[in-house]
């Protein structure tokens, strides 16, 4: 096994997490810094929980007003999505050392979730390149947001613009996903899943209610089609 | 708004970084070195796709986006197709993000 090899390859592919982190992690520091969190408590953020909607969630509830109390019932139920990402990554560990398979859970992001997907289905890739392209994308998340803690606002970058970057990094997602009906199927039942939810007023675990339902219309549409075929 | 105490910090970042930590790696322990039903395997199958336009959607859905009038709703579902576009031709991660930005920016200005 080449470690410089296996460091190089995930360089390459997480180089467009990376870039995407550096834009929105500024910001993520910036709102941070405005509660009045100092550099060392977004490091240990950064650290052991790392999660983009957290971190946001968490100052902009506590400028709400929010209790503590809320705002981790609110934070723990929109990272519950976690739990599909970690159950789908199960059958590419198969193979891989306990301590390896824990390094690389405990890193995932939806980004690096998608970005290690890929690479899994297209072959060649392994569980510790994976867990490498989960450390850069993690390392640039921490950089930028201790760089927005201590460079503030002299740094504006508006967020509706950086925040399309991640849009725009699910979007090609999705549209480079196998072309097929029951992924077509899947995804059409997340979305219409996702929406429902939001318009029912329950924003915070919309994306994995949706993604419950998506797979469960994918699912039903196999079986169905099975039986008639 | 009063600033956040170390205390508070703490009780904050201690229960999120928990709950975090076990939907991270209980599933995947729980189900890694098994011979998993065909059922399961499959939709674990699902998942991505599922997940990828759950979080389109999010992004792009909220309810009453259509309040401020048709145009600040309609940008970054423009914006969207023309990701879409560019994520088809490239299959490039970077480029999409890249003319994701470009395009937003630009419906923004308009």
């Amino acid at each position: 096994m080449d470690l410089a090899a296996d460091i190089k390859e995930a360089f390459k592919a997480a180089v467009p997490i990376m870039l995407g982190y550096v834009a929105i992690g500024i910001p993520c520091g910036i709102l941070s810094a405005s509660i009045g969190l100092g550099w060392v408590q977004v490091l240990l953020l950064c650290a052991l929980f790392y999660s983009g909607a957290g971190q946001f969630m968490i100052p902009n509830m506590w400028l709400a007003l929010s209790s503590p109390a809320s705002i981790i019932a609110s934070v723990s139920f929109v990272n519950t999505r976690q739990m599909l990402y970690s159950a789908a990554f199960a059958p590419w560990c198969r193979g891989a050392s306990k301590r390896l398979s824990f390094l690389f859970a405990a890193t995932v992001t939806d980004e690096s979730f998608g970005v290690n997907t890929q690479r899994f289905e297209a072959g060649g890739w392994s569980v510790r390149r994976a867990a490498f392209v989960n450390l850069f994308s993690q390392s640039s998340w921490t950089l930028s947001c201790i760089a927005g803690v201590l460079l503030g606002d002299a740094l504006g970058i508006p967020l509706a613009i950086a925040s399309f970057a991640m849009t725009s990094i699910f979007i090609c997602l999705l549209v480079t996903q196998k072309i097929c009906a029951a992924n077509a199927v899947g995804a059409a039942g997340a979305a219409a899943g996702v929406i429902l939810c939001k318009c029912l007023g329950m924003a915070g675990p919309a994306i994995f209610v949706g993604a419950v339902v998506g797979v469960a219309c994918a699912i039903a549409f196999t079986a169905v089609r099975e039986k008639v075929g | 708004m009063q600033a956040i105490t170390w205390p508070q910090f703490l009780i904050i970042f201690g229960c999120c970084a928990v709950t975090m930590l076990a939907c991270r790696v209980l599933p995947l322990f729980l189900l890694k070195g098994r011979q998993l039903p065909r059922r399961l395997e499959e939709a674990l199958g699902y998942i991505p796709p599922a997940a990828f336009a759950a979080l389109v959607a999010n992004d792009l859905f909220t309810p009453g986006m259509f309040d401020a009038g048709l145009w600040p709703a309609a940008a970054p579902l423009l914006a969207a197709g023309g990701v879409v576009a560019v994520a088809r031709l490239t299959k490039s991660l970077l480029w999409s993000a890249l003319a994701g930005i470009a395009f937003f920016a630009l419906l923004m200005l308009v």
